[in-house]
This record gives C-alpha cells, sequence and structure tokens, in this order.
C-alpha cells in the first residue's frame, strides 16, 4: 500500500511551521511501512510530488477557519484556491489550493487521485519568531494522529 | 468639491508575501502610495548574533523558500570576505552553477505562473493552464530543469543543505552532472521558444529614467561576484555599500526603505542587470534577445518578463559550459582559518542585489549582522512607478486599475516575506 504525507511550512515564522511540527512529530511516532515523509517551504515544490499512484496527505498551517489549535481534515479540492473555503497559509507566489489544481492539469493523468489535507488553524503570524504558540503546539499530537488515520485507512 | 471616495480590497495570491497596497487619487494625481510589507531578514540579523559562522548559511537559507541560494551566496561571501579567503576553480564553478539552478526555477516560476497571466487576461496561472496547457507544461518544465540543478548540488531542492563556508560539503562526480545536459539543451530551445511566444504580449507603454544598480563583473553576466555599479555613475566594491546606501523608516511599514545616498530610489534586480551588463551575456543568449529585437537600454519595467526570460537563457548557457568544462576539485572547500574582522558580500539574486555583512570575532562567532535584500531596495521604486501610472489608472474602471497596479508591482517579482502570501490592495479615489 503505503503513503506520501507532505509538510508544509516555514519553521522559523512561528505557527506556519506548523505542518513541518506534524512532520517530524510522526517521525519520532514511526510511520507505516512504505510511508514516505517530505517537508516543503514552496507549494510549487508539491507539483513533482503530486505525481504519485500514492494516496497524498498534505498537513499545513490554516487561517481563516475555526479557533487556533483546532485541527480539521478535508479533501483537497475543498480548498480555497482564492479567498473561499479553508486557506492553507504556508505557500508562496501559488496557493496551495491552486497547485494541487494545477498538478492534476498538467499531470495527465500520472498524479496522485487521493489526495487530502490535514490543517491546523492559526492566527496569522506577523512576524518570524522560532517555535510554536502553546495552542497550536498542543494540536501536533491531534493532527499527526489525523494523518496517521487517514494512511491507516 | 464633494468627496468621493472608494475602496476596493483584493487579494494578490501572486506575489509572496504579506503586505498591503494603497493608491490614494485625487482626480488623475497620486496623492500617496503606500506600500506596506514586513520584512523577514531583520528578524534574522538579531538572530545570527551569537551563533556560529558555520551556521550562517543554513539559517539565512531559511529566510526565503523561492530564493535561498542567493542568501547562502551572499553569506558565505561575506564572511570569506572576513576571514580572507578566496575560492576559485571548479568550487567557484559549482557555486556559479547552483546560483544558474536558483535562476532558472525562480524566473520560470515568475514568468510562466505569476506575470504572463497578467498580459494574456487570467486570474492567475491555473486559469491560463487552462487554455494555455502547453506553455504552462513548458514552463514547468523549464523551472524543473533548475530543481535538478539545485537537487543535486544543493542537496535538496528547496533551503539546500550542501553548502557550507569555503566550498560544499559534497561535490558532484562528473557523470552526475552530465545527466543534466540533456535537459539544458531541451531547456535552451524551450526558452527561445517562450521568448517569442512572450514577445507579442501587449506591453503598457512606459518608461522611466531609473538610476539602475547591479553587480558588474570583469567578464561575466553577474551573479557572485563584481563591483557595485550604476547608470549614473556609482562604481564601488561591495565593502563601499554602506557609505553609498541607506535605508530609511516610513511610518506605514515595518521594512525599511533603501535608498542611494543623497540621490534617492534606484532599481535593481533584471531589468537593471540588462542594462548594465548586456555586453557580458553569452553570444547564444544576446542572440536570443536580438531575435525578439530587445536589447540594452530597456527601461519599460512591464518588459521585465521578456529579461527574465533572457536571463534564463544565460543561466542555462552558463550551466551548459560549467558542466562541460568541469573537473572535479581536489577538496570540496577551503578550510577557514579563523580571525576577528568584518566582511560584506553582495550577489544578484533572481529579484536583485542582495548584501550581507558580518563582523566576527576570534572564535568565529558572529557579532553583528546586517542584511539588505532586494525588495527592500526596489521597494521605494515600486511605489514611484505606481505615482507615474496613477493617470493612467485614473482613467481605468476600478476592476482594470486594480489588475494594471498588480501588474505593475509584479513587474519586480517582490519576495515580501515567506510567511504568507497575501497583499491587500487598495485603491482609494477622492
Amino acid at each position: 500500500m503505503g503513503a506520501r504525507v507532505i509538510g508544509l511550512g516555514q519553521p522559523v515564522a512561528g505557527d506556519d511551521g506548523v505542518g513541518i511540527a506534524v512532520l517530524r512529530h510522526l517521525r519520532e511516532l514511526g510511520v507505516p511501512g512504505g510511508t514516505e515523509l517530505f517537508e516543503v517551504a514552496d507549494a510549487t515544490a508539491l507539483l513533482p510530488l503530486l505525481e504519485t499512484p500514492l494516496p497524498v496527505v498534505i498537513v499545513d498551517a490554516v487561517v481563516g477557519h475555526g479557533a487556533a489549535g483546532e485541527v480539521l481534515e478535508v479533501d483537497a479540492d475543498d480548498l480555497g484556491a482564492r479567498g473561499a473555503g479553508p486557506r492553507a497559509i504556508s505557500t508562496h507566489g501559488v496557493s496551495l489550493g491552486q497547485t494541487i489544481r494545477l498538478a492534476r492539469l498538467v499531470a495527465d493523468g500520472r498524479g496522485s487521485s487521493r489526495i487530502r489535507f490535514v490543517g491546523v488553524t492559526i492566527i496569522r503570524p506577523d512576524r518570524y519568531g522560532c517555535g510554536l504558540s502553546p495552542v497550536v503546539l498542543a494540536a501536533v499530537p491531534r493532527a499527526a494522529a489525523a494523518v496517521l488515520a487517514r494512511i491507516e485507512r | 468639491m464633494t468627496e468621493k471616495k472608494r475602496t476596493i480590497k483584493v487579494e494578490l495570491a501572486r506575489v509572496e508575501g504579506e503586505g498591503s497596497l494603497t493608491i490614494r487619487l485625487k482626480g488623475k494625481k497620486a496623492t500617496a502610495v503606500e506600500l506596506r510589507i514586513f520584512e523577514p531578514p531583520r528578524f534574522f540579523e538579531a538572530f545570527l548574533r551569537g551563533r556560529s559562522h558555520l551556521e550562517v548559511p543554513d539559517i539565512t537559507a531559511r529566510i526565503c523558500g523561492i530564493c535561498p541560494v542567493a542568501y547562502q551566496m551572499s553569506s558565505c561571501h561575506a564572511i570569506e570576505d572576513a576571514l580572507g579567503m578566496k575560492i576559485d576553480g571548479s568550487v567557484r564553478a559549482l557555486r556559479r552553477l547552483l546560483y544558474c539552478g536558483e535562476w532558472i526555477e525562480s524566473h520560470a516560476l515568475h514568468v510562466f505562473m505569476l506575470h504572463a497571466p497578467d498580459f494574456l487576461g487570467y486570474a492567475d496561472g491555473l486559469a491560463m493552464a487552462k487554455d494555455h496547457l502547453d506553455v504552462v507544461r513548458r514552463g514547468l518544465r523549464i523551472k524543473k530543469t533548475g530543481n535538478a540543478i539545485m537537487t543535486l548540488l544543493g542537496g535538496r531542492e528547496i533551503h539546500p543543505i550542501n553548502v557550507r563556508i569555503g566550498g560544499f560539503y559534497r561535490v558532484p562526480a562528473k557523470n552526475e552532472l552530465r545527466a543534466l545536459l540533456p535537459e539544458i539543451e531541451w531547456a535552451l530551445g524551450a526558452v527561445r521558444q517562450s521568448l517569442t511566444w512572450a514577445a507579442d504580449f501587449p506591453f503598457p507603454s512606459f518608461e522611466r529614467d531609473y538610476e539602475l544598480v547591479s553587480l558588474r563583473h570583469e567578464s561575466e553576466y553577474p551573479f557572485s561576484e563584481g563591483r557595485i555599479t550604476s547608470s549614473k555613475g556609482l562604481d564601488l566594491p561591495a565593502r563601499d555599500f554602506d557609505a553609498h546606501f541607506e535605508e530609511t523608516q516610513v511610518p506605514y511599514s515595518t521594512a525599511l526603505h533603501a535608498r542611494i545616498r543623497g540621490r534617492g530610489a534606484y532599481l535593481c534586480g533584471p531589468i537593471a542587470r540588462f542594462n548594465l551588463n548586456f555586453d557580458r551575456l553569452g553570444d547564444s543568449t544576446r542572440d536570443a534577445a536580438r531575435s525578439i529585437e530587445l536589447s540594452a537600454p530597456c527601461r519599460n519595467p512591464f518588459k521585465s518578463i521578456l529579461i527574465r526570460l533572457v536571463e534564463i537563457h544565460q543561466a542555462l548557457e552558463d550551466a551548459r559550459r560549467i558542466i562541460g568544462s568541469y573537473v572535479p576539485p581536489d577538496r570540496p572547500y577551503v578550510e577557514a582559518e579563523l580571525r576577528a574582522g568584518t566582511g560584506h558580500g553582495c550577489t544578484e539574486a533572481p529579484r536583485g542585489m542582495l548584501y550581507h555583512r558580518y563582523t566576527v570575532d576570534a572564535e568565529g562567532m558572529i557579532t553583528d549582522a546586517r542584511i539588505v535584500p532586494p525588495t527592500s531596495q526596489n521597494q521605494r521604486t515600486i511605489e514611484e512607478d505606481l505615482f507615474h501610472l496613477a493617470d493612467v489608472l485614473a482613467t481605468l474602471p476600478l476592476e482594470e486599475a486594480t489588475s494594471r497596479a498588480e501588474q505593475a508591482v509584479r513587474n519586480f517579482d517582490p519576495c515580501i516575506s515567506c510567511s504568507t502570501h497575501f497583499l491587500d490592495l487598495r485603491f482609494e479615489r477622492a
């Protein structure tokens, strides 16, 4: 079977690094055999990573949805490309929602057909800083559990 | 007089970072243009103090997900300057090759996914891909060529980890580099094809007498080395940067605005490099530019999309040359001999000149750091461009005026921060 888990984020931009923190937590916990873990900081770097027959789970920070620390799981197609829906935050130039749609368009059938998104709600960071806020840090194990539940399903 | 104020707010999802732009118009004249951005390097300057000089390239690479190599190269050059090191031969060539990879991938992203949609009337690259899938696929494959170079030399595509003071932790074998050549050859043809495609874009008629600032090397198109030169007479080594450039605070933004002391705003980046170094382009790249009747002088910022394509071609031409003559060095890096001192490094990030200054103590610990990124240097010029465009913007319907203003900002490919990705644009008419 197997799965590909991708954490998006900027570890030195405070809570924006939560996607990376979840990935690192998963490494410590251990993941089922065949699971690949990737960290990326730029959404466009996802394009080649989404060209896989494996199911993909993307983990990222989210703004505009619920209270800080809330973990949500949605289909990648429900991510807001430009305004609507939960908005993944740690993307650069091209949004995560756009990148996933673009990957599907250019992959010509070679892309993953099962892309899920696990988000952790944060307050939009206004400056750089190391480490997560307590409420977002507390959400890391719950987000990791959501990822594990998805790839073990 | 009746006053009418209208405000629109848009998400500018194709500019990296978070910020806002407000344009206030009175009649056809702009009364204020304010670009507010959050600038990350300031945090890093404080963060670096007390760290080992060996950590600096890896830490500064974190400043930007799109141009980490630029931060690594400027920091390496500055620290090596402080320690009196000189890097040459194959290690120097490999550094240039790594920088080529970053220029290719960064410029390709901007040209095909961010800027081209403006000219063709699409909201974004995704919308453009639905009608121009072949072009987008071509652009992404060009980008991937740059990413492949970065992955091989940097250890990974994003935030390379193989760069160190004095060189690299590991250098590639000849056959590893040669494996990149077929895709580089393909990309050279694809860029020439793209130049012909982009040359037909509807470029707004707009030119300004910018003071252009870029590095100039004695024989190469500038990447990592050269003197700081300008179209109005500057010609100085990197160590004199502080004597000729200053940064000032503005009340509406946390970012500092750079200016030439006693003169004012200036422009760095592709247009500056192209105009000041047209004679340093490789033969085939200069021919490619001339094939679409593009040469220096070119002072229309909207044509920066063409110049970025020319610079991708230059980076590919350089990459092919470096790989063709590559002989692995005896050692992947030069060992540093510690001493106290201050060093300066100035290199050309895809967006423009990036200046670093570090002071190290006798144990190699950083005691002072200064980073001046290209977006900070271009901020004042971005605002001045909007000022000069105001009379045109005032005649356009709001939606069109907003798009044109966004496009004008994107001419500079601003890298505003690495944490969020929205620019709120306010367009106010009084």
